[in-house]
């Protein structure tokens, strides 16, 4: 019902007032912006603020009650209910009236509102009679929830206590519809602002993790009191949250002079200097202030989200579980330890609950988070990691898969990331203040892993084909071990990429990873800037370009980790920065790079005054002299250097001494999941097709390896193989048989095609094939001394060994080999020559057909 | 009044930037644009698979200037953009029959 403008002349006496309450308004706000400036608006004088307020509505009140005796209450609901006016706050009031509403009532409530007008205050204003509280207004969900917080104000106190027993009794249909409500505009409102308490300039009453859910917290909490769930919330920092979001609001109302709520970025300055934030500079203290922003926000936020999931909690929630094993249960809200207070005494337990969670698709419970939360803090890092089978076990979790972010979302948020890696514990909500960074650096870090974890399903074409390099990645859960601490340098001033080097290599050290994984993890870090400096700011097109880069890069497997982590690191600045013509930008420099390191090696021989060359000759052993190690280099392509360490090269020379035709060296070595062949030999017709065969004799699945030769004709092979029927790890003398019969092969004394022959006739292992047109692709412009003979094929057993047969058949010679698996497919790149020179036409032709009626072959 | 639209290799807009900051030309709108000119695009290899690369990623910089200044303009653009090879991009001049600021309605100001 709208109040009519036919002033009776009781109003008068309230016209006469105005300028009185006026006054008294003004004075109420001078004294709550006094605090104000000193970013003291919080609920304290917030409080005090609505009393002032309240003071003058009561005089208006009683000066308005000439115009009627029907009984009435003037009742503050919603915010003013709750005392949290802030300056220009709106102010919500119902007046309710035990009786008809006539002419009379009418010019008493205009007698209320006309003043509050008159003073400027924004009203929003709820007129009922007595009779309207049968059944709830489900049409007005707004209404719904700003009666949770009604409370007496003035007027007939019986009256107020009939609409509170209405709406308020646990039995009353009120009730159910207010919760249903609030729940509906709770969610309604997340969703406007993508469930995302990151925005740069929060409203910091309606953004996810402002009053509003705060606000909504109390509410649940109040209506939920007897709900079957074990939630807690810790209404101390609650109020501490709600507090800070209140005294900047109190700021904003003051500078604005309007009911504004957002933290635009002109004002963060000013709220910062307010607020008297750290930092010599305006950034600095907005950075600092945003900071302490996005720590309450997060922490109203999540208590949020856990309350309103427990309200979906069963009623036999606490005692329904299904045992998983001895440790863990599957409970009605996710994965939970089988005994809380024992797993409360063994951190070393609280991965696997997000392990599991993440193998089952499942969740991790409040109870698993809660009592993390409760006593991560007597932990020391080292105590979640005490021996090798913990570390494995992260490295396990870290494999990006759906669910990685959600569940270190949850670790983080718990604070069992930062216990068990302090480094990233100094990244917590830092803000980073320029146009671009939407998020704080730790909420960046794990965005950046989710946009790896959605590269395993992508959604796009363009996605797909980095989806693709993802899955060629062997350790994967290296890139996201390197996200993680890409950005943990940010915490000071200093070069980031370097400070994170130092800090990850703390983190590293503790978790004993192996030397090969933390050079890895260190060079991603260390480099994770320069590929989107060089695809988007440096000419890619150009080839001295792509050169430097694809000398800083090395292989074409740090390529692949580069690119992947500069994706995702990018993308995670904010929605808008990677856009699609970036992304295509950043892909072409992957080519580009890619066909440099695996087409256009051949030519880039050891330079005299190449650094490595340099370094490994300061570093030599006693027993190699300078010259042997010149000798020794000479003709290597640089990729030998980057792909070997110096423990590798002094070995190979060691090998290399006094070789003879028909001598092999080989060495063996075991890795966790694979093994690997080195073989030093003269370079001799068929060396490479024989190797190969010898590993295809014994069952093996060649993954990845590489063949070059010096100068002086010594030609180094590596082989890294699957041994999936565990021959050499189940027969102590296989590994002897293995070289042996190597031996014996090169040395021209078995003829290894004879023996395979019998293999082949035994019938095709099982090795599931890929649905891939298999393609042969010559290159000549990548080098001058090489056709480039590039072949892509489902793998099947020994297509390495058929495929070297017939190009040696062809009378070619195989100078340099790159051999990739990646999962069912083959992309192997062969170096070839034919009597020292680039294969004629006629060459090419010939051996392309053999090679696909080769491959047709191996297809069948 | 010019509209000056300059399609610029992507490693170059610092460059052009610059160039235009320091000739005293300030308002720019940068765009990511894919395009090609004479050159057609090329061909690319991956693994061993062809294709056609016919549309290359450019940025396109546009400035409103003067009458009097668009040769600067001009001569800024092109010695921040050009590399000597084929791909540096090309310059465009358009007339403007008038311009606004929105916030103060003001006329014409460049």
């Amino acid at each position: 019902m709208l109040p009519t403008n036919d002033a009776a002349p009781a109003e008068a006496g309230g016209l006469a007032l105005g300028p009185a309450w006026r006054t008294r308004l003004h004075a109420a706000r001078a004294e709550l912006n006094a605090e104000t400036c000193e970013a003291r608006g919080g609920i304290r004088y917030l409080d005090r603020y609505t009393t002032r307020v309240d003071d003058i509505l009561c005089d208006i009140y009683r000066a308005a009650r000439a115009h009627t005796d029907v009984p009435c209450a003037l009742i503050p609901i919603g915010g003013y209910g709750r005392r949290h006016l802030c300056a220009h706050s709106d102010i919500d009031l119902l007046i309710v009236l035990d009786g008809a509403i006539g002419a009379a009532e009418e010019r008493f409530i205009s007698a209320i509102l006309h003043p509050l007008w008159d003073l400027g205050l924004e009203v929003g204003h709820q007129i009922r009679r007595l009779a309207d509280f049968g059944e709830p207004e489900t049409d007005n969900p707004e209404y719904l929830t700003a009666l949770m917080e009604a409370r007496y104000l003035e007027g007939n106190r019986a009256l107020f206590n009939r609409v509170i027993s209405a709406v308020q009794a646990a039995d009353s249909p009120w009730r159910a519809a207010m919760r249903e409500a609030l729940v509906d505009l709770v969610k309604r409102r997340l969703s406007h602002y993508n469930y995302t308490v990151f925005h740069l300039e929060p409203d910091v009453k309606d953004s996810p993790g402002g009053l509003r859910d705060a606000t909504a917290i109390r509410l649940l909490l109040w209506m939920d009191v007897d709900a079957p769930h074990d939630v807690s919330v810790d209404l101390g920092r609650l109020n501490e949250a709600e507090d800070f979001m209140l005294r900047v609001r109190s700021i904003l109302h003051m500078e604005r002079k309007r009911n504004t709520n957002v933290l635009e970025h002109g004002l963060q300055e000013v709220v910062a200097r307010r607020f008297g934030s750290p930092g010599e500079q305006p950034g600095r203290q907005v950075e600092r202030l945003m900071s302490t922003y996005y720590h309450h926000a997060r922490r109203i936020n999540r208590s949020l989200q856990t309350l309103l999931k427990a309200t979906d909690a069963p009623a036999d929630a606490d005692t329904a579980a299904t045992p998983i094993d001895d440790d863990l249960v599957q409970g009605w809200d996710g994965i939970r330890f089988a005994d809380g207070t024992r797993a409360s005494l063994q951190p070393r337990l609280w991965l696997r609950p997000f392990e599991m969670a993440l193998d089952t698709d499942s969740t991790v419970s409040e109870q698993v988070l809660t009592c993390i939360e409760r006593h991560g803090e007597r932990y020391a890092p080292e105590e979640f990691f005490p021996s090798d089978a913990e570390r494995d076990q992260l490295l396990r979790l870290l494999q990006p898969r759906p669910g990685l972010y959600d569940r270190l979302e949850e670790m983080h948020s718990r604070g069992l990331l930062g216990r068990m890696f302090p480094e990233f514990q100094k990244i917590y909500c830092h803000v980073t203040r320029d146009f671009y960074h939407k998020y704080t650096v730790d909420e960046h870090t794990l965005r950046a892993i989710r946009n790896l974890e959605h590269l395993c399903s992508p959604r796009t074409h363009s996605r797909r084909r980095f989806g693709e390099l993802l899955k060629e990645v062997p350790e994967p859960e290296l890139l996201v071990l390197a996200l993680l601490f890409h950005d943990v340098g940010k915490w000071t001033n200093k070069n980031h990429a370097e400070e994170g080097v130092r800090m990850a290599n703390d983190a590293m050290r503790r978790l004993h990873l192996p030397e090969r994984s933390r050079q890895t993890v260190e060079f991603l870090i260390r480099q994770h800037l320069q590929m989107s400096v060089v695809a988007f700011r440096r000419d890619a097109e150009d080839p001295t370009t792509v050169t430097n880069f694809t000398r800083l890069v090395g292989t074409e497997e740090r390529l692949k980790l580069l690119v992947l982590l500069t994706l995702a690191d990018v993308d995670a600045v904010s929605p808008d920065v990677l856009t699609p013509w970036k992304e295509e930008m950043l892909w072409r420099l992957y080519v580009e790079s890619y066909n440099q390191l695996t087409l256009g090696y051949g030519d880039d021989s050891i330079d005299h005054d190449e650094v490595a060359r340099i370094a490994l000759n300061a570093q030599r052993p006693e027993d190699i002299s300078e010259d042997e190690l010149t000798s020794h280099l000479e003709g290597f392509p640089q990729r030998y250097l980057r792909l070997s360490d110096g423990i590798d090269v002094y070995e190979h020379l060691r090998l290399a001494r006094n070789l003879s035709p028909g001598i092999v060296r080989p060495r063996l070595t075991e890795h966790e999941t694979s093994w690997e062949l080195s073989t030093i030999a003269l370079d001799q017709p068929r060396l490479f097709s024989n190797i190969c065969g010898v590993l295809s004799f014994f069952g093996m699945d060649i993954m990845r390896g590489h063949v070059m030769a010096n100068l002086h004709g010594v030609a180094l092979d590596i082989f890294e193989f699957e041994d999936r029927e565990k021959f050499l790890a189940l027969n102590p003398s296989a590994p002897d048989e293995l070289t042996a019969l190597l031996g014996e092969v090169i040395a021209g004394r078995v003829a290894i095609d004879e023996k395979l022959r019998g293999r082949w006739r035994a019938g095709p292992r099982d090795t599931p094939a890929a649905r891939i047109d298999p393609l042969v692709h010559y290159n000549n412009h990548y080098s001058k001394r090489f056709t480039v003979l590039e072949i892509v094929a489902p793998n099947s057993w020994g297509l390495l060994y058929r495929l070297s047969r017939t190009i040696a058949d062809n009378g070619c010679s195989i100078d340099l080999v790159l051999i990739n698996t990646e999962g069912t497919k083959a992309l192997d790149v062969f170096h070839l020559t034919e009597r020292r020179g680039k294969l004629s036409e006629a060459t090419q032709e010939r051996l392309k057909a053999d090679l696909e009626e080769t491959l047709a072959v191996s297809a069948k | 009044m010019k509209l000056i639209k300059a399609i610029v290799r992507p490693s170059k807009v610092d460059e052009v930037k610059d160039a235009l900051n320091r000739a005293a030309i300030s308002g720019i709108t940068v765009t990511e644009v894919r395009g090609h000119g004479r050159q057609r695009g090329h061909s690319s290899v991956y693994r061993g698979r062809e294709y056609e690369i016919s549309l290359l990623p450019k940025a396109k910089v546009e400035v409103v200037v003067a009458d009097e200044a668009v040769e600067t303009a001009i001569d800024a653009i092109m010695d921040a953009a050009r590399t000597g090879e084929i791909g540096d991009g090309r310059v465009f001049v358009l007339p403007v029959e008038q311009s606004r600021v929105i916030r103060t309605g003001e006329r014409d100001a460049v």
